[in-house]
């Protein structure tokens, strides 16, 4: 018992900065937006002391809120559920892969993950905007001038690309984890690759896939610049409605509610699929 | 391989391959071509982007000295994911060190709030950080607006979890062992610490620091909150322009700095392999 005692002195030592950091700029303005949120707005003073559900009740009686919430959902499944047909097949073969291209592969893969979201964003500009290839092609085929820009869709693909490197990087290193010699001995005994697959890759590579699918799907909910730029001012989502409920209304109140709701919406939907492919896993 | 398919199930498989030729295809051709554009309409020599352009040019690239916002911003960006490294390093490191070879009590419980900043939306993170600096500064009368520091401690909130969590998996696979044998030979667990355990984490670390400048770096969503006029972090400052401008000019200001980073991450690619450690 007296032998334990320092060491439980020096792992609270090396633990607790970090934990005090985390306490003190993760808990405690959380705190304070939860309080914020009860509040009420006022067009003079922009905030009066409550105590009120008034913000919730806002958000979820109006359609349009609503509608938000479920457009955010559904772009953020959507995209995460492409990322992962996407995304296995590029991280299987960079993780099997043997040749001296192998580490460029991976470079080209986490070079994307520096160049931030705006860049990218601007890339489909070009490529889906009035005036951009999208638009020339479809000209020259004789069309009339579109324009894929601000739409669910040029949204959708600018996430996709964006979150893509993140589920490979994650499935990648998942995959590389899996003995070899194990689809090897399933093909011995005579399993063909969509058996192999199914029944060896599929049910190993499965935490790598539970952890990858809930990065990306976070990143989804979260993007902000993505649909300020792709999506334009009448395509709405979580993240920017917020900034602007707090920049442009100056409305901090209901802000601190539509926080809490995308967050609690976020971590609930992350932890039921937590536990449903944690149970599957066992069972597997 | 075997082959003791009906000449239908052959067919199958190749059906099978095309579909996942198709599908790499498709995923490398998505993360692609953003990049690609936008180098591209870098050299467009229109003054908007549209598609053909009426020629070429790299004059954009020798205006880019016109913008000092881009480079002004650049240097906060960089200042503050350097800083915002280093001290995750400091406090992630040690902890990382404490999850895996200590046990003490509330160890999973220290594990998940460590971890948990990478779960709470960037904006809900920003409103809040930005609601309680204002809080703060009401009270105290600290000019905390503006400051560095305020942008580097919440930075510090998203690296630190990336480096917990690189170097825990580094940690774990690192062989307990040696640092044994060292303290059997009389090492203080202060040298052992230094001379053994630091040094075998080395791939770990930097894989770490890596991660860290890049979540710092490219952070939108919660420095968004926190920036004010002057102190405009690299990502914001683009978004601000394209706001209202969609010029060839940035499209060459993100050309640099992806050559920049690009350049930077080969030279790490030299001393530590990435494609191992990430």
């Amino acid at each position: 018992m007296t032998a334990r005692r320092p060491e439980g002195l020096t792992a609270s030592l090396l633990i607790g900065p970090a934990t005090l950091i985390v306490m003190l700029s993760l808990v405690l303005p959380l705190a304070v937006l939860a309080r914020y949120s009860l509040n009420q707005y006022d067009r003079k003073t922009f905030m009066v002391e409550a105590f009120s559900p008034e913000n919730y009740l806002r958000f979820f009686t109006d359609p349009f809120y609503t509608g938000v919430l479920w457009t955010t959902f559904s772009i953020a499944i959507t995209t995460t559920v492409l990322c992962l047909i996407l995304g296995f097949p590029i991280a299987y073969k960079l993780a099997r892969s043997q040749s001296r291209w192998k580490s460029i592969g991976v470079l080209l893969i986490i070079l994307p993950l520096f160049i931030g979201s705006t860049v990218r964003a601007l890339g489909w500009m070009g490529v889906l905007g009035r005036g951009g290839i999208v638009d020339a092609a479809y000209g020259a085929l004789g069309g009339e001038g579109i324009s894929l820009l601000y739409t669910s869709f040029a949204v959708g693909l600018g996430i996709l690309s964006i979150n893509l490197p993140y589920m490979i990087l994650t499935l990648q290193s998942v995959i590389e984890g899996i003995d070899a010699r194990l689809e090897e001995a399933a093909d011995s005994l005579g399993a063909d690759a969509p058996r192999r697959f199914w029944h060896v890759v599929l049910p190993l590579a499965l935490p790598g896939i539970a952890t990858g699918g809930i990065l990306v799907f976070i990143l989804a909910m979260n993007a902000y610049a993505t649909p300020f730029l792709l999506g334009g001012a009448r395509f709405q989502m979580m993240a920017p409605m917020l900034y602007r409920e707090f920049a442009v209304n100056n409305n901090w109140p209901f802000a601190a509610a539509i926080a809490f709701i995308l967050m609690l919406t976020t971590l609930s939907l992350t932890a039921i699929s937590g536990l449903v492919i944690q149970r599957r896993y066992k069972a597997a | 391989m075997r082959h003791h398919a009906s000449a239908g199930h052959a067919g199958g498989v190749i059906a099978m391959r095309g579909l996942i030729r198709f599908l790499i295809f498709v995923g490398v051709a998505l993360m692609l071509i953003p990049l690609l554009m936008t180098a591209y309409m870098s050299l467009f020599a229109d003054g908007v982007v549209t598609y053909p352009p009426s020629g070429y040019t790299l004059s954009w690239y020798t205006r880019l000295a016109e913008f000092p916002k881009f480079a002004q911003s650049l240097g906060t960006s960089l200042r503050v994911a350097a800083m915002a490294t280093l001290c995750s390093l400091l406090i992630g490191v040690p902890a990382s060190i404490a999850l895996v070879r200590y046990s003490f009590p509330g160890r999973g419980a220290l594990n998940v709030l460590l971890l948990s900043p990478l779960t709470v939306p960037g904006v809900v993170i920003g409103l809040g950080l930005y609601v309680l600096m204002v809080d703060v500064e009401i009270r105290t009368e600290l000019p905390l607006t503006g400051s560095d520091w305020v942008l580097v401690l919440a930075h510090l909130l998203i690296t630190t979890p990336w480096v917990v969590r690189l170097c825990v998996a580094n940690l774990v696979q690192l062989d307990r062992s040696i640092e044994e044998a060292a303290a059997n030979l009389g090492a203080s667990p202060i040298r052992v610490l230094f001379s053994v355990t630091l040094p075998m984490m080395r791939q770990g670390i930097v894989a770490a620091a890596l991660f860290a400048f890049i979540v710092s770096f490219e952070n939108i969503e919660m420095t968004l909150f926190l920036i004010s006029p002057g102190m405009i972090t690299f990502p914001i400052s683009v978004l601000q322009y394209l706001e209202y401008r969609f010029d060839p000019l940035v499209a060459s200001v993100v050309v640099v700095q992806t050559a920049v980073i690009a350049a930077l991450l080969l030279a790490i690619d030299r001393y530590v392999k990435l494609s191992k450690v990430v």
